[in-house]
């Protein structure tokens, strides 16, 4: 009998690797669908995996001007990333090894610490287009945060803590919060900020329009192991915040509350199917909205603003 | 139960006049008024047919026919004559300011109930206080003549929700309120016609 540190441990490990390789095969399926419902055939589903391993052995160049923190950076918002992949309620509603490590507010915060390195490495590359786009992503960034910060608050209002395997306990087991209008105007309020965050298609269209673009004009200077490492980190970075909208807002049901590896085995395949609806609602969306101009996001934000401060409303109002 | 229903119909009443707010064709907000209508309408009903009351039937059925169905077509109708109509151009204050302001007041209209009206009665009489704030914000914030009536019927279905707290008001009453909205209506779309509002180019390159 293996002793239960190090079956969680051995979790902790399986749900890195599927995190890490499924990633790509979720932003290949969204491609695949939306290349589909516009009547083409369009790229395998696992064309990203061929831009990843392609990118991987291309030789990186850097530009003249910068330091070596442009080179760092896209190892650090890796490594970011993978850690919170050990920390977020993904295939288990019981915390894993490092569980304990981080809250809701942590995993936000570092989160935000990924993009402001992304940012600060996209400036140091002088390169006009990178510029803009870093300031145009942080002036979005900035309106977005009280958004995410009035969730959590509000998670905290629900569950009494900022722990998000509590939440989804407390949801996957009270019909009364998980019915309740608290609880749906939050998870609203929750998808508005996935589609900005994710660059879906009100926000930002996936071209390299440069009128419109916002993060992807962060990448322009990179090249071949950096640029792979950039990508794969979005993709986890979409994948994560997949995860939680599904297994925290939306959600919770199915996911193993009690350590039973085969549950957490079975659950894997079943928490691939919710992305895979998820999926479907994202790549009808990029198919049929069109992209708001840039002045118009932020009335989208403010929409997304309301709804975290109606479930604050909601929850004052109707408190008897 | 009936006071949940209440709330539920409360807030989706809040969210649809968001929604109003953020929109800038005007046809949207026609319809989103339609929708909020027929809600409104729907919820009457349902109470009058579980409490067994006659006059709250014929009341929902006076205004499923006047605001849901008459009032909406015939807006939509008014507005293909005049095509210029067809968007709000001139917002005053700009939109994703008006959608925070539209949503603080329901903040304000909770803490103007919590200060001022705690002892009157239910926590509920927040949520139309909020609904007419909004409705009359809607009115000022908007240039547009459409939205501005459609302002003002927002705030009259913020009445009918407070009929629903304070019952007793005698039936004549309402139905006279019913039947109101229909002579103002009309004699707003008149008004409109004679309003001079059109578009100056540049500012639609605005942005």
């Amino acid at each position: 009998m293996l002793s239960k540190d190090f079956e969680l441990l051995v979790l902790s490990f399986v749900q890195l690797i599927y995190v890490v390789t499924l990633a790509p095969l979720a932003v290949g399926i969204l491609r695949k669908i939306e290349e589909r419902i516009e009547s083409k055939i369009g790229p395998s589903i696992f064309q990203e995996y061929y831009n990843l391993s392609k990118l991987f052995k291309k030789q990186s160049t850097y530009p003249i001007t910068t330091s070596t923190l442009f080179e760092i950076t896209p190892y650090l918002i890796f490594a970011m990333y993978l850690l919170l992949t050990l920390v977020l309620p993904i295939i288990t509603a019981f915390p894993l090894t490092f569980g304990p490590v981080v809250d809701f507010i942590g995993g936000g915060l570092i989160f935000a610490a990924a993009s402001t390195l992304k940012k600060i490495a996209a400036l140091d590359t002088r390169n006009n287009y990178s510029i803009l786009g870093a300031s145009r992503a942080s002036s979005i960034g900035v309106f977005t945060e009280p958004i995410l910060l009035l969730i959590f608050i509000m998670f905290g209002v629900i569950s009494g803590t900022n722990n998000p395997y509590v939440i989804n306990n407390i949801l996957q087991t009270s019909n009364l919060w998980y019915f309740s209008l608290t609880h749906i105007f939050i998870a609203a309020a929750f998808f508005f900020l996935l589609i900005i965050e994710t660059g879906s298609l009100p926000i930002e269209s996936d071209s390299s329009n440069e009128l419109g673009m916002i993060d992807q004009s962060l990448n322009l200077e990179y090249s071949g192991k950096e640029l792979a490492l950039n990508d794969w980190g979005s993709y986890i970075k979409a994948f994560l915040l997949m995860n939680v909208f599904i297994n925290v807002f939306t959600f919770p049901f199915f996911v193993p509350m009690q350590m039973n590896i085969l549950n957490v085995l079975i659950y894997m395949f079943i928490n691939f199917f919710k992305m895979l609806i998820l999926i479907f609602i994202f790549a009808l969306i990029n198919t049929t909205l069109s992209k708001y101009r840039l002045m118009k996001i932020f009335d989208f934000i403010s929409v997304g603003f309301a709804f975290a401060l109606i479930a604050m409303i909601f929850f004052y109002t109707t408190k008897m | 139960m009936q006071n949940n229903i209440f709330i539920l119909v409360g807030f989706i009443q809040i969210i649809l006049i968001v929604f109003m707010q953020w929109q800038s064709y005007i046809s949207t907000t026609i319809k989103t008024f339609d929708l909020s209508s027929w809600i409104l309408g729907i919820f009457l009903l349902a109470i009058g047919i579980i409490n067994r009351e006659p006059t709250l039937i014929i009341l929902a059925i006076l205004t499923i026919l006047t605001r849901a169905i008459f009032i909406p077509r015939y807006l939509l109708k008014t507005i293909k004559k005049d095509i210029w109509r067809v968007r709000e151009s001139k917002n005053p204050l700009g939109v994703s300011l008006s959608i925070i302001i539209s949503i603080c007041l329901a903040l304000f209209s909770y803490g103007l109930y919590s200060i001022a009206l705690s002892n009157s009665g239910s926590v509920l009489e927040s949520i139309p206080i909020t609904l007419m704030l909004q409705g009359a914000f809607l009115i000022i914030s908007k240039s547009n003549a459409y939205n501005q009536l459609i302002g003002y019927l927002v705030m009259e279905n913020s009445i009918f929700l407070f009929g629903y707290i304070f019952s007793g008001l005698p039936f004549i009453v309402e139905a006279g309120i019913v039947l109101d909205i229909l002579g103002i209506v009309l004699v707003s779309s008149i008004i409109m016609r004679l309003r001079k509002e059109n578009i100056d180019n540049e500012e639609e390159l605005y942005g």
